[in-house]
């Protein structure tokens, strides 16, 4: 009688339902890929034994765009604001990826000034995500219609701050196309670093808050505590990188570890945390909402004056060849590692551009630390692996 | 003759007034959620959002009335209307001051916890029968929590019994005036009661922390799921219904009911009521919910010795 | 459940109701009031399906939180269809989801209405031409107004919700409102497959889409590809300190400046081994691309034959992190040892490559499909894969 389908204490995802307790009646819940909290499309089929899942088969590619095609239609000015949309919590980040590649293989040198306002500008993008995933993670918990909801009322109320700043700056509340190959399009506008520290004093302030409604619940303790637990060795084999990561008690962010942008001229204190449980991903973000502020505020005075654009003037970008070659670079967004994988071959399209997306690794995780929980762990453990489906199908 | 036109007139009064109250309590609870989360809540329908509860009325009237094909019809019919009875019903022994009151019988809290209870049953009804799984999961979970939390429920609703050495709400509410309320004295005992019952209460009428079975992030919209139109309205309305007596039946039971440090009447039976039911939402709107397991453990580790020490304590108080 | 919807938008759904109030005495005169309450019950609870798969959906839920707050008009969002009286579509609607948006459509009950919001719901935007994306909500189910944008501000939505209303009152009144139509703008924005609204759109189409949206949509398991490990030849143990030492070791050429080193497929699972025994425990990704005849690492090369190149990339863990990237090269059809065994994660990498380019994993445990349907066929990333391939009924 086998009561998990495990092999040497992990759970193998691969094993087929018919090696269960044959006496144990079995009902197939099909979760998704329409359903209040499959944050995005999403689908899973659960085999319940009673509440306690037994076997999660995830399903993905309902919103599977066609982007990588895309890049091989459009040329590499094109391909910015088209991969804007994968992961549509930090868009800039995604433009900052893609970018990276572009301008290694061309062996372009960004300007200092361009690559510190990337940098404010991540870690910007940084405190919106983790406020939005915070939002939708007490939903998840607290339901849509309950303490959940007043969290998520909260944290959206402060990502709108955020929201008007980028706006100001590039003109577009979500979608920005600010960056481009060797810079950026849109330089910061005059008294905005003033307007930024205001926005930030005021979310510091009332971080307080989302802790005594999350973090110092105990409600939220009983329900994050001990779920989903991911251990490292696991979360390293399966490609989970950034918070989740780092929740597992691995010490390892590309910020620090492989510097991009401006991030080799200022420290960055790498959060983690014992366990690797829902509580343990909420602890580590919630100390990376603190941390981006911190760096935001350092660095949001001395930006170094200079050119925002170091490639050619923009009017060119459009004609940009690629030399033959292949390279991958990553980035460290709010999800984890966003990498670019790049092949060129010396026309102005690439021949095939591959983006790693950070949150298909984290869901792939589902199947392995899923079974053996109830059907509402099922949310707390999707909720706190934070996946942006548009950049998972992408 | 007259004695029946009295009941009529008294408890179809009640009816009205319990239902137009309900109504304009959703209305209440829009508007006071959308403060907590720095919203306005309804503003254009009526002066300020007044009329939002009858808008939603009349689209709820209007709207296709659908039975899916694998449901099992007569249960599926049954359900919603036997909810909102159940807790309409439950209203008629609260007494709202010493002459209004629907029917004045003996056994009233017996009543009230027999027809509390009862309200589990069109629940676990239109889950059974609407054939989706969703609402299969919402009406097990409300099936088992209701079971669990009825225990501590009318084992805390018994301590104003022994203390009030009746079991007519009506004669509870005398002996408090005569005395004191339950929730202070005359043994230190109502307070812990009152608590329970609190608790119970919410996790009968599936308010948050413990409203699992409806658990709209986790199973769609629980037994609802697949209710459209009236039969949705008829779920909606009988769960306010259910948790606006229950507010009612803790005011009489440990707060002194019509009782008041002046001028005492119906308003303050209203105004307790009120002030409970208006904590039930604070509740719901603040905190996150449980798991079903952990709400079992709660009530069978927690809750039930305390309510059963509870009683003795009482019984022995009585006695001694 | 009907499985065909409802075409004709233009006929208001009578509600029983309606007649049973004009029967009433003393009600005959008063209808036009009555029929002003019931519009008016209906326009202030608009009660909105949140049919929200990408960007779109985060503007909706922006829509209901604190700055904008659609709960001033009196509109929630449920999550179940069945208690909805709008559906809006916030965001791309692919082929994979399109039966899905019709089935939910087809559950919520009359009168409904459905808001397009954001140009990927109206037109599919500039994914609109490729093979996994519908051209626009409206070439499956009816839809009352757009709200465009990419995506529309929260504000744009109000308006959307505002204009509905004004719609609806319309209809109670008996004003037929019908979108002006623009023969220019219609020629231009046409979509690979017929509106509703367009004349030539056909009952088969769409039955064809019901039928399609009510198939059993579990999805078959594919025969795992049993092919046993290249043998390889023993190796004496070596500690070297990094990446290049090792590939010395196995002998590989790494002096191409074009890519990362090709790795022979016979050493490839070696080399990943001794890779993760270094330190490099943690996986990045994998991309295989498809390189057809003639083209080669240097652009034109006569000589080259069609073929699969396979790049792996693995990662050290902690400061001063390193990147280990190698290629392998396979001929088409010739199956690549699977890492697996190694690394949990290359399970759905390498499904994903399976599915999008072809590339088959030897000794992979289920090399199902991962982003297009089981049922697809092709794989759309391979170069001869025309970017607009039409898939019936959705495209």
């Amino acid at each position: 009688m086998l009561r998990t389908l495990q092999v040497e204490r992990r759970v193998d995802p691969h094993l087929s339902i018919d090696r269960y307790d044959p006496e144990a009646e079995l009902l197939l819940l099909h979760f998704g890929p329409q359903h209040p909290a499959t944050h995005g499309v999403f689908r899973m089929d659960l085999y319940l034994d009673g509440e306690i899942v037994v076997k999660c088969v995830p399903y993905v590619g309902y919103l599977h765009r066609a982007v990588e095609k895309l890049c091989e239609v459009l040329t590499y000015s094109q391909v910015t604001p088209i991969v804007d949309k994968n992961d549509y919590v930090s868009p800039m980040t995604n433009e900052q990826a893609i970018n990276l590649a572009f301008e290694k293989l061309l062996g372009l040198e960004v300007p200092r000034r361009a690559r510190w306002i990337r940098t404010v500008f991540a870690e910007m993008q940084r405190i919106a995500s983790h406020l939005l995933w915070l939002g939708t993670f007490a939903m998840d918990l607290g339901g849509a219609l309950g303490g959940g909801a007043t969290v998520f009322m909260h944290a959206f109320r402060e990502r709108e701050s955020i929201m008007d700043l980028f706006e100001e700056v590039s003109g577009s509340r979500f979608h920005y196309n600010t960056h481009t190959i060797g810079g950026n399009r849109h330089d910061i506008p005059a008294g905005w670093s003033g307007r930024v520290k205001q926005a930030l004093d005021v979310i510091e302030a009332r971080i307080g808050e989302y802790e005594a409604m999350t973090l110092e619940n105990r409600i939220f303790h009983e329900r994050t505590r001990g779920v989903g637990v991911l251990d490292g060795t696991l979360a390293l084999e399966l490609g989970i990188t950034g918070p989740n990561l780092r929740a597992s008690g691995v010490d390892h962010d590309l910020r620090r570890d492989a510097p991009f942008h401006a991030y080799d001229e200022i420290t960055v204190n790498v959060i983690t945390a014992e366990g690797g449980d829902c509580l343990a991903r909420t602890q580590v973000r919630m100390g990376e909402l603190r941390e981006s502020i911190r760096i935001v505020r350092a660095m949001i005075d001395s930006i170094p004056e200079g050119p925002i654009n170091g490639g050619k003037p923009i009017k060119l970008v459009n004609s940009i060849k690629i030399p033959a070659g292949q390279t991958y670079v990553a980035m460290e967004t709010p999800r984890g590692e966003l990498g670019t994988y790049l092949i060129a071959d010396g026309s102005p399209k690439a021949q095939r551009l591959k983006i790693r997306p950070p949150s298909l690794h984290a869901l792939s995780a589902m199947p392995y630390i899923l079974p053996g929980g109830t059907v509402s762990d099922a949310l707390a453990i999707l909720g706190s692996l934070d996946p942006i489906m548009g950049e998972v199908d992408r | 003759m007259s004695v029946v036109v009295t009941a009529l007139v008294t408890s179809l009064s009640i009816l009205t007034a319990i239902l137009t109250v309900t109504a304009w309590a959703i209305w209440f609870e829009r508007k006071f959620v959308a403060r907590m989360q720095s919203r306005l809540g309804p503003t254009m329908v009526g002066p300020s959002g007044l009329l939002q509860p009858l808008a939603d009325l009349v689209k709820l009237l209007q709207k296709e009335d659908i039975v899916p094909e694998a449901a099992d019809r007569r249960l599926f019919d049954l359900a919603p209307k036997l909810a909102a009875l159940c807790a309409l019903g439950a209203a008629a022994v609260v007494p709202f001051s010493a002459s209004i009151v629907g029917a004045k019988i003996d056994l009233g809290v017996l009543y009230l916890l027999a027809i509390g209870a009862v309200t589990v049953l069109p629940v676990f009804m239109a889950g059974w029968a609407s054939n989706n799984k969703f609402a299969l999961l919402g009406g097990m979970r409300a099936l088992a929590q209701s079971l669990s939390y009825e225990v501590p429920l009318v084992l805390s609703a018994m301590v104003p019994v022994i203390l009030g050495g009746s079991m007519d709400v009506s004669k509870i509410v005398e002996s408090q005036i005569a005395t004191q309320w339950f929730i202070i004295g005359p043994v230190w005992l109502g307070l812990p009661a009152f608590c329970l019952f609190m608790l119970a209460m919410l996790a009968e009428s599936n308010r948050i922390p413990f409203d699992i079975p409806e658990a709209e992030s986790e199973l769609v919209s629980g037994v609802t799921t697949e209710y459209t139109g009236m039969k949705f309205a008829l779920f909606y309305l009988g769960e306010y219904v259910h948790t606006f007596v229950a507010s009612a039946a803790a005011s009489a039971l440990f707060l002194g009911g019509w009782d008041g440090p002046f001028a005492p009447g119906m308003h303050w039976m209203v105004l307790k009521t009120f002030a409970l039911f208006g904590f039930v939402y604070w509740v719901r709107w603040s905190l996150l919910r449980f798991r079903s397991d952990q709400l079992m453990r709660i009530c069978w580790y927690w809750l039930v010795p305390v309510s059963v020490a509870l009683l003795l304590g009482a019984g022995a108080w009585v006695v001694l | 459940m009907s499985s065909k919807p409802n075409l004709d938008t233009t006929a208001p759904f009578e509600h029983p109701l309606y007649k049973t109030l004009e029967k009433l005495p003393g009600l005959s005169l008063g209808t036009a009031s009555i029929d002003d309450l019931l519009a008016w019950g209906l326009t202030n609870s608009l009660w909105v399906f949140p049919m929200a798969t990408s960007c779109c959906g985060i503007e909706l839920m922006a829509s209901a939180a604190s700055r904008v707050d659609l709960d001033r008009m009196g509109t929630i969002v449920r999550a179940t269809p069945r208690q909805a009286d709008v559906m809006v579509v916030a965001g791309t609607i692919t082929v994979k989801m399109a039966p899905r948006v019709l089935k939910l459509w087809e559950q919520m009950p009359e009168p409904k209405w459905c808001i397009a919001m954001g140009s990927c719901a109206i037109s599919g935007d500039f994914y609109r031409n490729l093979y996994s994306v519908i051209p626009g909500i409206d070439t499956v189910i009816p839809v009352d107004v757009y709200v465009p944008g990419c995506p529309p501000n929260p504000e744009a939505l109000m308006h959307g919700l505002l204009r509905l209303q004004e719609k609806v009152h319309a209809a109670r009144r008996g004003v037929k409102v019908v979108r002006d139509p623009n023969p220019e703008l219609m020629a231009i924005t046409k979509p690979s497959i017929p509106r509703l609204c367009d004349a030539e759109r056909t009952e088969e189409l769409t039955r064809a889409q019901a039928d399609d949206a009510m198939r059993v949509t579990e999805e078959q398991t594919s025969e795992p590809l049993e092919v046993a490990y290249a043998p390889s030849t023993p190796l004496p143990p070596v500690f070297a300190p990094d990446f290049a030492g090792l590939l010395r070791e196995l002998g590989v050429d790494a002096s191409s400046t074009e890519g990362p080193p090709i790795v022979p497929l016979a050493r490839h699972y070696e080399l990943a081994r001794r890779l993760k025994d270094l330190g490099y425990r943690q996986y990045v990704s994998v991309v295989a691309s498809h390189w057809p005849a003639g083209l080669g690492r240097k652009g034109k090369d006569d000589t080259e034959p069609e073929h699969y190149e396979i790049a792996y990339i693995l990662r050290t863990v902690g400061r001063g992190s390193r990147v280990a990237t190698w290629v392998v090269r396979a001929a088409i059809g010739e199956p690549v040892p699977t890492l697996f065994p190694l690394f949990a994660g290359a399970d759905w990498q390498e499904r994903e490559q399976y599915d999008l380019v072809g590339v088959r994993f030897a000794g992979h445990p289920d090399l199902r499909r991962l982003m297009m349907a089981e049922n697809y066929v092709g794989h759309p990333l391979r170069r001869d894969f025309p970017s607009d391939a039409p898939a019936a009924p959705w495209r």
